[in-house]
């Protein structure tokens, strides 16, 4: 290394190290990005198109639209989904599937948004919720359908026989559950 | 693309081909993937190689029919990278590669009981979950064919008992993750180094072929997580290639827009985390204030941050955000200016120079053998952009640069990157004011089967060339699923790199390779 | 000036009034021992503080803002945290080596915390040749480093002490003659004479202008080297060698190493205001009458602590900007950049004392 080498060296060193430095101290008086959480809550508000975790609307008179055909459980690509139904048989003999239980491990779900695509009816979707933190993992599995409710019927349907859920039914909700033989979905999920 | 040209050959051919292909300036092994044809096909090996600079791909495929013990020669002293492929190729298929130095298992532990990938294996069965310790040897084997067919072992020696061996890894700060090396040194000079895999290895490609298309798409954004938009993109480019789906103009678009977006994300956060590794860490949190933007711009419009989920078969989960352009538009000049405070706070700064210049480089030779591609390669002056030479989705309606270096060393590797932010900044603004309309999704048939037949498809992601490999027999799962790993290359790479130089240096080499684990281990 | 010695004086006094000469000298012994471990133990609570929040604003963020008003309260509770964390025993260690080791290094921080002036008459250990002796006992410390590596039979622990070993020597190379100029300027080693001498004739690095001011900033980047801070935080560098030295350390015996390493930034920049920027000396400037009469109500204490504080944070500004060098790096930087710019200061320094070229 010759001299002149060495001291435009240390020259060039000093002027590097010194344009650093001013970069940070000009940092320091700018204003700061930190986010206030959970002051902040308030305002803080999640994009509408963000995968909370799953639910399932239901309407004011508490009903959903979840007809319990399970293509979202076949959809989903970790087995998150557990769709349960039973055979109901109307008063004009027909029988129809009926939803008695959709649950949902949030533990297992990848927010792939399947399920969604998969849905005919657009029973299911994601929220915005995000604080979806719990102190025990039994409680990732959440019931989505609410207690008592049930399948919004087509407004063209004649009225369906159902007289008990339309009362605060939250009374008794494993009621119907208990007395028929709940059915499992028999379609396989499509990989565990 | 279609692979409809694969040239099938017998093993005893294979050498001779090869050697060929070399000195026909084939010196690119961009794939080699290990095959289970079942009992007729018998175990192969598909190879793909490349020339670099006509950018012609010849395929290959060969397989033995021998299952107990199958043979295959190897091409590991021809192309360097084909010495982790095919140790690859042996832990999942059980193929021996006869020649190859080194036949140790690269992703399982090596107590592992029998070959996952093969389609007649049941892993859950031979391998219950095991509480002792991971054994690593020190010696490995070497196996080589008599004339008359007899195969023989000899045992070669990784490190020898003089040898001072340091864990780098699978719990440290420098390696991004879980990866393991073992570093022999000598003082503070490395004098060899080897990498153990596999410690987030998750079997993704085992876990594609019982999975139906739409859900292997959930899997690619959790290899390279800084790369989850192109590598995304690639699978769904292939699937809907091989199924004959066009995706409109606005699909294109906004999927190059978004790629891009994505490669400025990578590299905000490369630059960080070298920042960080070399214990600049009020750069390291510069960087992520400006990668926040990034962020917020995904998660308007395709509603996650990291795992992105947005493209589809057939174009697009959802419409772009109406707020998308203008946020685009806000970024690009916010951008430009924060580079100038990253090359003020980290590039000028002479411990950075004097860290960086000279320090792992890699020739051209070197860096084609290994198979390096995206800024490293480019680094060292290859021009293996996927966009350029085998241009997609948008790329070729957009005016931009490949930008290219010399010298191959961390400071090239470095700069490549930053000089590529703008450079997708510039793509980005070519694009954003031109989205044109049309279908955001193409109609596709509730269940999803490929027609049979092999395909490939290659995008430039973050770090470098990611391929998509489909063989599809028809069926709603793919046959086989191959991911083309952007930093499996990188990372065989670190040893060549790395010998001769300092521990402190293996961390600015490393994080100047830019590699992520997930994407090496899928 | 307040002189502190009245107060010493009065309750050497009121012991000896009730109690024996050598009952005295034990009391006051304890006494000031305390004294210095409270100051000790609170100063590195305001540090550990000081610096969070200030790397905190240089990286565009808040720094602890939950525990207490503005996080006030935060560093207390880690402190809480620390203490009543289990000392987990390593079986393969050389036991008493390993347990040893922590006591050396916070031992030599304290012998060294013990020199600083803090008043006119408030110095613990002053003498005449406290220069050297704060030389020495420093140097304790990087045995303890050297032991921790040596003991914890760890190989990232073992590089780091080595590491560690090869840049404290080197580096006190460089204080002992940037010390030794400033002994050239002001013909002394006591701490107390020469907080006396600024106080009487100007701030040492005003009094030896060019050479003095390059000897300050030899003497801020080989302290900086000898705290083991970054840029110079090689023995641990989180990212090469996960802790270094002190790896293997757990509970209060890595509290030690976090307190000295923080009251050893103190004691560097608390020596570099003693013997550059004058200690409890208050600012005077010739010919303002006035203001120099205002400033010295301001007490001694707030004069050398305010002028401590000032050289933490200069200290604290480039930790918190620059990458860390590499351990060949960081002895070319001694061995061909400031060993010998500081002997050309001690050179210059004493031509400019010997041809009266100072103020």
């Amino acid at each position: 290394m010759s001299n002149n080498n060495y001291f435009s060296g240390i020259f060039f060193g000093v002027k590097s190290l010194l344009t650093g430095l001013g970069v940070t101290m000009k940092e320091f008086f700018t204003r700061k990005i930190t986010e206030q959480y959970p002051e902040n809550r308030k305002e803080l508000k999640m994009f509408d198109r963000f995968r909370g975790r799953l639910v399932m609307p239901h309407n004011d008179k508490n009903e959903h639209k979840c007809i319990g055909c399970g293509l979202c459980q076949m959809a989903c690509p970790n087995g998150s989904i557990k769709v349960t139904t039973e055979s109901v048989e109307l008063p004009d003999g027909k029988k129809k599937r009926q939803l008695v239980k959709y649950e949902y491990d949030l533990g297992c779900c990848m927010f792939c948004e399947l399920c969604i695509t998969a849905c005919p009816q657009g029973a299911i979707e994601f929220c915005t919720d995000f604080e979806n933190a719990v102190f025990d993992r039994t409680k990732l599995v959440q019931q989505l359908n609410l207690p008592g409710s049930h399948v919004a019927e087509k407004p063209v349907a004649p009225k369906p026989a159902a007289p008990a859920a339309e009362k605060p039914a939250t009374e008794k909700p494993a009621a119907p559950a208990a007395e028929a033989p709940a059915n499992t979905n028999p379609e396989k999920p499509a990989a565990v | 693309m279609t692979l409809d040209n694969i040239k099938t050959l017998e093993p005893a051919q294979l050498r001779q081909e090869m050697e060929g292909l070399k000195a026909k300036g084939f010196d690119f092994l961009s794939n080699l993937i290990g095959m289970d044809w079942g009992k007729e096909g018998g175990l192969g090996v598909v190879y793909c190689v490349e020339n670099t600079n006509t950018h012609e791909q010849q395929w290959l495929k060969t397989a033995t029919a021998d299952r107990e013990q199958p043979v295959l020669p190897t091409v590991s002293d021809l192309w360097d990278i084909a010495n982790i492929y095919e140790r690859e190729a042996y832990d999942f298929y059980g193929i021996i590669f006869a020649g190859h130095p080194d036949m140790r298992r690269i992703f399982l532990r090596e107590d592992w009981v029998g070959y996952p990938m093969r389609k007649d294996d049941k892993p859950e069965e031979n391998n219950p979950l095991r509480m002792d310790n991971e054994p690593l040897a020190d010696d490995t084997t070497e196996y080589s064919v008599a004339a008359d067919g007899t195969v023989t072992t000899k045992k070669n020696t990784i490190f020898g008992p003089d040898d001072y061996v340091v864990n780098i890894g699978p719990q440290h700060p420098s390696t991004h993750g879980v990866l393991h090396f073992r570093v022999a040194l000598e003082g503070e000079i490395i004098r060899k180094i080897d990498p153990v895999l596999g410690y987030i290895h998750r079997g993704v490609e085992k876990l594609n072929e019982s999975y139906t298309y739409p859900q292997t798409l959930a899997l690619t954004d959790r290899l390279d997580y800084l790369a989850a938009m192109q590598s995304r993109h690639a699978l769904c480019m292939c699937i809907e290639k091989a199924m004959g789906i066009e995706v409109s103009e606005r699909v294109q678009v906004v999927r190059t827009i978004l790629d891009e977006l994505q490669r400025i994300d990578s590299h905000i956060l490369f630059f960080s985390c070298l920042c960080q590794d070399m214990g600049a860490t009020t750069a390291f949190l510069y960087g992520f204030r400006d990668r926040e933007k990034i962020l917020d711009i995904f998660e308007e419009t395709c509603g996650g941050r990291l795992i992105i989920n947005y493209n589809t078969i057939g174009g697009l989960m959802a419409d772009i955000h109406p707020n998308f352009q203008k946020r685009v538009k806000e970024f690009i000049p916010y951008m430009r200016k924060n580079i100038k405070e990253y090359h003020a706070i980290f590039t000028g700064n002479v411990i950075f120079q004097n860290r960086s210049k000279g320090i792992g480089p890699l020739t051209k030779e070197q860096a084609i053998s290994f198979g390096c591609t995206g800024g490293t390669g480019r680094a060292t002056g290859w021009a293996n952009d996927v966009r350029k030479n085998h241009p997609y989705a948008a790329y070729d309606k957009v005016d931009f640069n490949q930008v290219l270096r010399e010298n191959g060393d961390s400071f090239d590797r470095y700069m490549i990157r930053l000089d590529e932010i703008l450079e997708s900044l510039n793509i980005i603004e070519q694009l954003i004011d031109n989205i044109p309309e049309g279908n955001y999704k193409e109609k596709t048939k509730p269940i999803i089967k490929v027609p049979e037949g092999t395909y490939y498809q290659a995008v430039e992601s973050s770090r470098g060339e990611f391929g998509v490999f489909l063989e599809s027999k028809g069926d709603k799962s793919p046959y086989r699923l191959h991911y083309r790993s952007t930093g499996l290359p990188l990372v065989a790479a670190m040893d060549t790199a790395c010998r001769g130089f300092k521990i402190a240096d293996f961390v600015t080499i490393g994080g100047t390779m830019d590699y992520i684990v997930p994407d090496i281990d899928r | 000036m307040f002189d502190f010695t009245k107060v010493t004086n009065w309750i050497d006094a009121l012991l000896l009034s009730f109690l024996p000469g050598w009952a005295a000298t034990l009391v006051e012994c304890v006494l000031v021992a305390l004294v210095i471990i409270t100051l000790y133990a609170v100063f590195a609570i305001i540090l550990i503080y000081m610096e969070r929040k200030i790397c905190a604003f240089f990286q565009c963020r808040l720094g602890p803002n939950r525990v207490g008003k503005w996080g006030s309260i935060q560093v207390l509770a880690d402190v809480l945290k620390m203490l009543t964390k289990e000392i987990i025993d390593m079986k393969n260690v050389d036991r008493l080596l390993h347990k040893m080791a922590p006591f050396l290094v916070i031992v030599a921080s304290m012998l060294t915390f013990a020199c600083l002036p803090w008043n006119k008459g408030a110095g613990v250990i002053d003498f005449n040749i406290g220069i050297f002796f704060f030389l020495a006992a420093g140097s304790i410390g990087v045995v303890g480093i050297l032991l921790a590596g040596w003991s914890s039979n760890n190989k990232y622990a073992l590089i780091g002490a080595m590491r560690s070993g090869a840049q404290i020597i080197s580096y006190e190379v460089s204080i002992g003659l940037v010390m030794l100029t400033m002994i050239v300027l002001t013909g002394t080693m006591s701490f107390s004479e020469i907080c006396q001498q600024q106080a009487d004739l100007g701030w040492n690095i005003f009094r030896g202008h060019i050479p003095a001011a390059l000897a300050f900033i030899v003497y801020l980047i080989a302290g900086n080297a000898e705290c083991n801070r970054g840029p110079f935080d090689m023995p641990e560098a989180e990212s090469e060698l996960t802790a270094g030295y002190h790896v293997e350390y757990s509970g209060m015996h890595f509290g030690f190493y976090y307190l000295a390493e923080y009251l050893n930034l103190f004691i560097c920049a608390g020596i570099a205001s003693t013997i550059f920027l004058g200690g409890w000396a208050p600012l005077h400037i010739w010919g303002l009458d006035g203001f120099n009469h205002v400033m010295d109500y301001i007490p001694g204490a707030v004069w050398m602590v305010g002028k401590t504080f000032f050289v933490v944070f200069l200290l604290m500004w480039i930790r918190w900007t620059f990458p860390r060098l590499r351990i060949d790096q960081l002895l070319a930087l001694e061995w061909k950049y400031l060993m010998p710019l500081s002997l050309v200061l001690l050179v210059v320094m004493a031509l400019c004392v010997s041809l009266g070229l100072t103020f």
